[in-house]
């Protein structure tokens, strides 16, 4: 099995360099061979169990964290905004 | 009196007793880090002075004459993947080096609430993807019974910590494994909780459907107050819920093993698991008919692909979750960049290591257009059919006994070029996390070398009462004690 490993790289938003290539080549064959090994379960359905359903809470408005606290972990901030390369000319 | 090789609820009694203070267990645990860690390096950060503070706190408590939790003054080491306000939490990434949390995981806040002092953020596999904790980008952190060996991951630091007499308890995380095989690689006991019984709230996202928060302790009984005093439904996490179960799970520990049936399912004892791990796991299974509990063969047929399965699942799940770190809002931020387009790949090529690399475009591969039938639908349906096997055998059986791990620790290194030589380390651990289900790794003997074996109790959705009283009962049966290894105690 031929993986594109640049192509699935570029659609992650990632660089894989040339002398990479080979060995993410090999590795993600061998897990995709390995995967590939899953037997068809046509006759199940991925059906959640109805026990098993999720607890929604109301949809109310209250107080959250504050915005300089959220903030101090982003790299690059000015007057309460993240700074990112800007997008158009 | 040597308190580092003292269980958490042998340290309770002595403090309630009066025999010992918390910052005398304080003491101890942070005199066996200064001891151990240069070797053993269980330790990302270390969290001193507020665990010094909640200590003095707890004995101030204690002298007041006030009633307080049972793991009072009893010291834990974290994850560094729950996050804790103000204290960094870095997943053993480059990618979060410096984060630092604006809140705490819904666990942590518990484990505050009950006054445990917090030693420090302990390592793992970067962003808890790995068996043995070689995928950290910081340090390689040893088992405390062989240095050369690795301790199992992802969790890896946890279980070390522990083993090592450098905390007395520790949470963890599983996804595949990564609470129960290094708890079965340190020789001590891990507990994966059912889905849905701790809160995911503050743990960093790695495959959200698979992940759980769970103790890792020195006995069942430690691992019964751990989960007693962090399960229950939390409103911050919508997939948190609860069964109504005693507050405190120490009740469950004497009902009697007597009259309970154990399966043994057949697939989890054939090619590929070694000799001495199947025969120490059948003597336990002889220990448990000694106590009165009928043994019989099982079949969990689907069993042998759930690696795969599991790699589809947690893989998609993964790519993802960590689509959210792209240099902007918060951790690394490349410094080499044009454009925007530029900033994200970057940032992203640099801060992820080669595993997390590997899974998040195995995710990538799998949801892509053309390949979603073939993988992930056919992974989830995979899934159903596997539950339903469980639930056959849960029929008929309280609960399940295998292997933890087919190997005992492997040496570092020797996998590390092999992700899926290394992915099968967990072959006995992941149908576990494919279908939801709780399960108990402990200890059941030692291989030829001295390394701890694990058997795994497997139970039914929310049987934790029922794995940690079998697993008490085993204990007590054979006598077990928990040693810190002399390597680790020099």
């Amino acid at each position: 099995m031929e993986i594109d490993v640049r192509h699935i790289a570029k659609l992650s938003y990632l660089k894989i360099e040339d002398d990479e290539i080979e060995t993410y080549q090999k590795q993600m064959s061998d897990i995709i061979q390995m995967v590939e090994a899953l037997p068809d379960q046509a006759d199940f359905d991925a059906k959640p169990r109805v026990e098993d359903a999720m607890q929604l809470r109301e949809d109310e408005i209250r107080p959250s964290t504050p915005r300089d606290k959220l903030l101090q972990n982003a790299p690059q901030v000015e007057a309460g905004c993240v700074i990112v390369p800007k997008t158009l000319e | 009196m040597e308190l580092i090789q003292k269980t958490a609820a042998q340290l309770h009694r002595l403090l309630r007793d009066r025999e010992i203070t918390a910052a005398e267990i304080t003491d101890a645990v942070f005199a066996q880090i200064a001891a151990c860690e240069p070797q053993v390096q269980s330790y990302l950060a270390l969290t001193e002075a507020s665990a010094r503070k909640t200590a003095a706190l707890v004995d101030q408590k204690l002298a007041g004459g006030e009633d307080l939790p049972p793991l009072a003054g009893i010291p834990i080491a974290v994850k560094d993947n729950l996050c804790t306000e103000g204290v960094t939490t870095t997943c053993a990434s480059k990618m979060l080096y410096n984060f630092v949390p604006p809140y705490s995981a819904t666990v942590v806040k518990k484990v505050e609430e009950n006054l445990l002092p917090i030693t420090g953020k302990v390592n793992l596999d970067e962003f808890a993807m790995g068996s043995s904790c070689e995928n950290s980008h910081f340090q390689k952190t040893r088992n405390p019974h062989d240095l050369s060996r690795v301790p199992g991951g992802s969790s890896g630091g946890s279980a070390a910590s522990v083993a090592a007499g450098e905390a007395v308890l520790a949470l963890g995380s599983d996804t595949g494994g990564s609470i129960r095989q290094p708890a079965s690689f340190c020789g001590i006991v891990g507990l994966k909780p059912t889905y849905g019984a701790v809160s995911r709230y503050g743990l960093v996202a790695f495959a959200s459907s698979l992940d759980q928060v769970g103790p890792m302790a020195r006995s069942c009984e430690d691992a019964a107050m751990l989960f007693s005093a962090i399960t229950g439904a939390d409103e911050m996490d919508a997939t948190s819920c609860d069964r109504g179960h005693r507050a405190d799970y120490r009740d469950y520990l004497a009902r009697d093993v007597k009259g309970m049936t154990v399966g043994i399912p057949k697939e989890y004892f054939g090619e590929g698991i070694d000799e001495e791990v199947s025969s120490a796991v059948m003597q336990a299974a002889q220990v448990f008919r000694s106590l009165g509990a009928q043994v019989k063969e099982v079949s969990l047929p689907s069993s042998p692909h759930a690696l795969s399965a599991y790699y589809i699942i947690s893989s998609a799940e993964a790519s993802s979750n960590l689509a959210r770190f792209d240099g902007v809002k918060y951790g690394y931020r490349s410094e080499h960049y044009q454009n925007l387009q530029e900033m994200y790949v970057n940032t992203r090529t640099e801060g992820f290591g080669a595993e997390v690399k590997r899974r998040i475009m195995l995710g990538t591969y799998v949801l892509s257009s053309g390949y979603f039938d073939a993988y992930y639908k056919k992974g989830k349906a995979f899934q159903s059919a596997l539950c339903a096997e469980f639930d056959a055998c849960f029929a008929g059986c309280d609960f399940l006994l295998t292997p933890t791990v087919p190997q005992t620790a492997f040496k570092l290194g020797e996998n590390i070029d092999d992700p899926v030589k290394m992915y099968k380390s967990d072959i006995c651990t992941v149908p576990v996390n494919i279908a939801g289900l709780p399960a108990l790794a402990m200890p059941c003997g030692r291989d030829k070398q001295g390394l701890p074996i694990g058997m795994q109790l497997i139970g039914p959705h929310f049987g934790e009462d029922v794995l940690l009283s079998a697993g008490h009962h085993y204990e007590q049966a054979t006598g077990y004690q928990f040693t810190v290894p002399a390597i680790a105690s020099k």
